[in-house]
């Protein structure tokens, strides 16, 4: 008895406390987004006056429907960034976890720079240049899963660690062969990780900004951040417009967030734990 | 089992190649290029001229200050309150599930989306913050114009940001902690407080030090949120080492800024290799 | 190139950009630059399809450049795709990379003066002096303002404007104030206003480049107390801290701290717009691009005057800023029809399109070219009498290549209170030093 009301009081505590401190500032966006221009700046939480609907529209025609050509890239870049790392840094991982020599540690002590560094800008660039990738979706993906890697071979090799060797050497006896092995029998095992890797990777690569700048530059180009950047430019007095372009954009990470939630905490299970 | 012959090194390639070609190679390249001197004139062999420049460089006392107290700052709140959060949302409450996505969500919104909306709410006269101050009598300070208190409300809002990240790693580690371990500790009568102290916070330790690293380089390189709600200002009190980069090769200082890339690389480096390899030989004792 | 013109320009600017001087301004213009003989006849308007980037920055109307696109389309078949880019920092970050990558558009609109030389751009865009009819078109003060080691490389993308005290003339009437002729006036003015409980000056810390301006803008004051300073700042002769006229300029950053608005550091420039139109603080030190935006805004701006930021000794001149200008991408693959655009760009058809569309700012630099009469009160009325008795100079950055990169956080810092005007002149000077050096001067290195 006496534990269900310390849990009821900790449900009520926490439904209160999220609210204060993680659900006003998306109401704040969310009803400013709908209201005139001087209501807007007023920067009220109170019930628009009148509901504009109009500024949705409004944000997705600014300068020429950028924003079509914006989500398309974004939507694009996500897409093969994320499938380009669950591919390579699930090999990687696997193996990384599985062996333990010499090589391995210094290929660990590899994703423990690549975690910590900064990308050089300039070099980069040239180097795109160089191999005629410069300005094109194909090196902007390969930039993407470059920078990518570390941490999600991290979460693989982290997940490896808790998937029996057994299972693997079963499979050996029964003469399968390795890359079978590893695709018909480690990979589905590493499901929830792989959701968690969806997850984190795809709201990092959506919502990058500086390196589609510099990388990836073109008006046929533009990224979402891009577009956002652009429009706190233009209309850093109008906040109605800028929080329907926030919005906006942040609907398809929403929608992979609702998708993927579920395996979220399962994954990161042992992934983010278990260096 | 064959180790070698199983676990192929072919597998590790793919990733290497990439890693090494547009991550690693470039760095390599900048190495090279912070010992240049670039104008107009051409480019000459400059050796540590700009790492002098650099660090003569009046916002660099600042700067370095700046990085460090960020760093620590956003790290240790984001171990502290996503550890608490953590064992409040996997206890016994109904609305858990709810509450651990409401935590994450921050994460899905773009960098620049969230400095738009804090500016927004921090606003001195008109933001929210101030204004329900108001209601209880109390004059709301300038949050991101006052001097003292601007990086600290940057850092405020980070932690807003990413504290659901941290949460959902230390849920993961909790988790998976075997409940027999409770078990016995309550057949000993053993506190909940206790429990927390002797099972939970030490076998959830593994988390905690991915926590740790994670905030902490995240925190050193921070860049974005910084720059879109106070541009390193008013004048330079909020610059952190990767905005003033940033500022010297926006100016076309690009051996400078090099330079300045490399200085950081080698402030995270010295900081946070130690402080791995300290967390991780912890873990295995 | 530079260094000599910095002598010249004082006298040239007088009479060459006087608004009701600029049919005169030709024969000037030929007297003083000797090589642009009697106007060259415009162009033959061929009509041949063609299509050209453009990379404007988002801080600038475009309301007049896109009417301008229009009509080249209409009339040369030339379809422009503007590309917009953000403004401040991430923009000339932007602008640089996008140079440095060899992937400039074909056209870029960027400042002139000495941002311009800070860009190296006799790596990257067209010398345009061999084409007769622009180098005809353009007056010679901003001529040599895109003029880099003999290399003419832009043509006017707006009109251009100065940098000046704009005020709330409701207000002043109200209180019974009179336009300040000196520093100190000014000061009593705002400390009548703040007494009275109105917002003396507008700050618009929030966007920071707009800070520059009260100290930028004090630069005709100080060329005219100490003409030779900015050669000798190019010349390493001279420095801000060292030289008490410059100090002055940053003490004025300084001295306004106690009269802004109490939210000035969130204030953006949008915001400080709205504000001086409404009567919500008296004056506010911007760029008169401004009047612009207001107009946009509000269809109106007649309650707002001009004058220039007083002088703290001697007469007061009005600082100028000389126009953004288009470049032509040297190794653009339209080169052809880009240089074509430009060429429209400045003929009378495509400026009478442009002043149908907004109204100026300030004189164009355009030789011949008539201003319409409707202009704002502010600039026909209130600038105009500057231009008339020769009470103008321009800004720093058109008389010298050295401009600190840092300035706006300097005149950000000082103007809030965090650093004396000793400290914000030495600063600034360890900044132009950096960029002497990058410009390659001997005396820096």
């Amino acid at each position: 008895m006496k534990r269900k009301v310390t849990t009821l009081i900790g449900d009520i505590l926490g439904l209160i406390g999220a609210f204060v401190i993680f659900i006003i500032p998306f109401l704040f966006m969310v009803v400013n987004s709908l209201k005139e221009r001087t209501e807007a700046n007023l920067l009220n939480i109170s019930l628009p006056s009148e509901f504009q609907w109009s500024n949705f529209v409004d944000a997705f025609s600014a300068q020429n429907y950028q924003i079509l050509t914006a989500f398309k890239n974004s939507i694009l870049l996500t897409l093969f960034s994320v499938l380009g790392l669950i591919v390579v840094g699930s090999m990687a991982g696997y193996v990384i976890q599985r062996r333990r020599d010499k090589l391995m540690g210094t290929l660990n002590a590899l994703i423990a720079i690549g975690l910590m560094i900064p990308a050089a800008v300039m070099p980069t660039i040239w180097l795109l240049q160089f191999l005629h990738l410069y300005k094109t979706m194909f090196g902007m993906v390969l930039v993407e899963i470059g920078l990518q890697i570390p941490f999600t071979t991290m979460l693989y090799r982290g997940f490896m660690a808790s998937v029996p060797r057994e299972l693997e050497e079963a499979a050996l006896i029964d003469g399968s062969s390795v890359p079978r092995l590893f695709v018909s029998i480690v990979f589905p095992l590493l499901r929830p990780v792989t959701a968690t890797i969806i997850i984190l990777n795809a709201c990092t690569i959506f919502n990058d900004f500086t390196n589609p700048l510099y990388f990836f530059p073109g008006s046929e180009n533009v990224t979402v951040q891009l577009t956002l950047y652009n429009f706190m430019g233009q209309y850093s007095s109008s906040y109605n417009l800028l929080f329907a372009d926030v919005i906006i954009i942040t609907i398809p990470m929403l929608i992979v967030f609702i998708i993927f939630n579920k395996q979220l905490v399962e994954g990161m299970t042992a992934g983010a734990v278990k260096g | 089992m064959k180790e070698k012959r199983v676990y192929n090194i072919w597998f590790v390639v793919p990733a290497l190649i990439i890693f090494g070609i547009f991550f690693l190679l470039p760095i390599l390249i900048s190495f090279v290029f912070s010992l240049m001197n670039w104008t107009f004139t051409g480019m000459s062999w400059a050796g540590l001229r700009n790492f002098k420049t650099f660090f003569s460089d009046y916002s660099m006392t600042i700067g370095i200050k700046n990085t460090l107290i960020y760093a620590a700052a956003t790290c240790i709140f984001k171990v502290v309150l996503g550890f608490l959060l953590a064992v409040f949302l996997t206890s016994g409450i109904r609305t858990k599930n709810f509450l651990r996505s409401v935590a994450f969500f921050p994460n899905i919104v773009s960098t620049i989306a969230v400095g738009i909306t804090f500016t927004a709410l921090m606003h001195p006269s008109k933001g929210l913050i101030n204004k329900a101050l108001a209601v209880i009598g109390i004059t709301g300070p300038d949050w991101l114009g006052n001097t003292h208190l601007a990086l600290g409300s940057v850092i405020f809002t980070d932690i807003w940001k990413g504290v659901g990240v941290a949460t959902i790693i230390y849920i993961a580690g909790i988790t998976s902690i075997d409940r027999s371990y409770y078990e016995a500790a309550s057949i000993d009568g053993a506190t909940s407080f206790q429990e927390l102290m002797k099972i939970t916070l030490p076998l959830c330790r593994p988390s905690m030090n991915s926590v740790i690293i994670l905030a902490l380089t995240s925190g050193m390189r921070c860049f974005d949120l910084i720059w879109t709600m106070t541009g390193g200002g008013p004048g330079f009190v909020t610059d952190v080492l990767a905005s003033i980069v940033y500022k010297k090769y926006a100016a076309g200082y690009y051996g400078l800024s090099t330079a300045g890339n490399v200085i950081m690389f080698i402030l995270i480096a010295v900081i946070a290799i130690p402080l791995q390899n300290w967390l991780q030989s912890r873990e295995e004792v | 190139m530079k260094k000599q013109l910095a002598v010249l320009l004082t006298a040239a600017m007088v009479t060459s950009m006087g608004l009701s001087a600029v049919s005169v301004s030709a024969e000037d213009a030929t007297a003083s630059d000797g090589e642009a003989a009697e106007s060259v006849a415009e162009p033959e308007w061929e009509y041949e399809e063609a299509t050209i980037t453009l990379m404007i920055d988002t801080d600038m109307t475009d309301a007049g450049l896109l009417a301008v696109c229009d009509l080249a389309k209409e009339k040369l078949g030339i379809t422009v795709e503007v590309e917009y880019r953000v403004g401040g920092t991430d923009g000339d970050n932007l602008v640089k990379t996008r140079l440095a990558s060899g992937d400039m558009t074909d056209i870029c609109a960027y400042n002139s003066g000495a941002l311009l030389s800070a860009l190296n751009p006799s790596e990257y865009f067209a010398d345009l002096s061999d084409d007769e009819w622009i180098a005809s078109r353009l007056d010679a003060t901003y001529a040599s303002t895109v003029t880099v080691n003999d290399a003419l490389y832009g043509v006017p993308a707006c009109a251009s404007q100065a940098g000046a005290v704009m005020y709330n003339k409701d207000i002043y009437e109200e209180y019974g104030l009179e336009v300040p002729t000196t520093w100190d006036e000014f000061l009593e003015n705002c400390q009548v206003l703040q007494d009275a409980g109105e917002t003396a000056v507008i700050g618009s810390f929030a966007d920071s480049w707009t800070t520059q301006v009260v100290f930028l803008g004090d630069n005709a004051n100080l060329m005219a107390l100490d003409p030779d300073f900015a050669t000798n700042l190019t010349n390493g002769e001279d420095t801000y801290a060292g030289n008490e006229y410059a100090l002055a300029s940053f003490q004025k950053c300084v001295d306004l701290n106690p009269y802004y608005n109490s939210d000035y550091l969130a204030t953006s420039y949008d915001d400080a717009c709205d504000m001086i139109y409404n009567g919500d603080g008296a004056h506010w030190i911007c760029l008169t691009q401004a009047l612009s935006n207001i107009y946009e805004l509000y269809g109106d701006n007649s309650s707002i005057g001009v004058f220039a930021i007083p002088a703290t000794e001697g007469d007061t001149y009005l600082t100028t800023w000389m126009p953004t200008s288009l470049y032509l991408n040297k190794n653009s693959e339209n080169y052809d029809a880009a240089l074509r655009f430009m060429e429209f760009y400045i003929s009378d058809e495509a400026l009478d399109c442009y002043t149908e569309t907004i109204l100026p700012d300030g004189p164009y630099c355009i030789n011949g070219y008539e201003l319409p009469d409707n202009a704002y009160p502010a600039v026909a009325e209130d600038m105009q009498a500057y231009f008339d008795s020769g009470m103008t100079g321009l800004a720093m950055e058109f008389l010298t290549d050295i401009k600190g990169s840092n300035c706006m956080q300097i005149t950000q810092e000082a103007g809030s209170g965090q650093t004396t005007a000793e400290e914000a002149a030495a600063k600034y000077d360890s900044d132009c030093l950096l960029q002497a050096q990058q410009l390659g001067y001997e005396w820096a290195q």
